[in-house]
């Protein structure tokens, strides 16, 4: 009589096996975080409407920035901004209009547009004429 | 005397018939839930600074980014103009119920002019996109 062989597949090693593709996953992964701001600005039509008196408006004019007229540093920004007290306002109050003229670096735009964001105002872009 | 009774040690074995599958399981939901990285990381983009940018959770639906020589790139694939990006958002947020599913992550080389970056950010505004502006923290 033939002596039969076992044909049992060896699962001995499996476990080794996962957890090493477990600690490669682990080791190789990184988690992508990016920091960033967030701003919601108004879609729809466009509105034609001459711009408010009472509405604060920003204007960057290459590197410089203006602060309803009054040119002004980031930090100054921020503290004009901040005694808006914009979170509390409702509605219109709360918006600010941002003009940047033609040759404005994205590094001033984004400044002025993470002091708006950060401040609880709502931006509306002003587009040239 | 009575000498003292050697005690029998007795060996506690460790079930570890389970652990294979306990691994794969793991690897299982790992795989599922994992999301493939659609981030331009490779795009030469110099990120504007601001005391104000903190990380973010919200998730995003799409991608564009604008290299320091000014192409535009809308999920990795390079488009031509500001109305392309606004159709491919568009077309992404058609079925979006909640304000959560509608952040787009903008990123653009601080070097970039208002005539190249404004149009992009209406575009994606136009089509009903958050922007989630890239920066970096000003040291």
């Amino acid at each position: 009589m033939k002596k039969r062989r076992s044909s049992d597949i060896p699962v001995d090693s499996f476990s080794d096996i996962a957890f090493l593709l477990i600690i490669y996953f682990m080791v190789a992964t990184t988690l992508v975080k990016v920091k960033s701001i967030t701003a919601d600005l108004p879609a729809g039509e466009k509105s034609t409407q001459a711009k408010s008196e009472k509405t604060p408006i920003i204007n960057l004019r290459g590197g410089e920035m203006f602060f309803s007229d009054k040119r002004v540093k980031i930090a100054e920004l921020n503290e004009r901004l901040a005694a808006l007290d914009l979170p509390n306002q409702d509605g219109e109050k709360r918006v600010i209009m941002l003009e940047a003229a033609k040759g404005t670096p994205y590094q001033n735009y984004f400044q002025a547009l993470s002091a708006i964001s950060a401040n609880g105002g709502v931006v509306a872009i002003v587009e040239d004429e | 005397m009575k000498r003292a009774k050697k005690k029998k040690r007795r060996t506690i074995p460790i079930p570890v018939a389970s652990m294979g599958d306990i691994a794969f399981l793991l690897i299982i939901f790992f795989l599922v839930c994992s999301e493939a990285v659609k981030d331009n990381s490779s795009l030469a983009v110099a990120l504007p600074t601001s005391e104000h940018v903190k990380k973010t959770k919200a998730s995003v639906v799409a991608y564009v980014t604008v290299d320091e020589n000014g192409e535009i790139y809308f999920d990795n694939n390079r488009v031509d103009s500001a109305k392309d990006v606004e159709w491919g958002v568009r077309a992404l947020l058609t079925n979006t119920i909640s304000d959560d599913q509608r952040h787009v992550q903008f990123k653009c080389d601080k070097s970039q002019s208002k005539e190249v970056f404004q149009p992009i950010l209406q575009a994606i505004a136009e089509a009903g996109g958050i922007i989630e502006a890239v920066g970096e923290i000003e040291k």
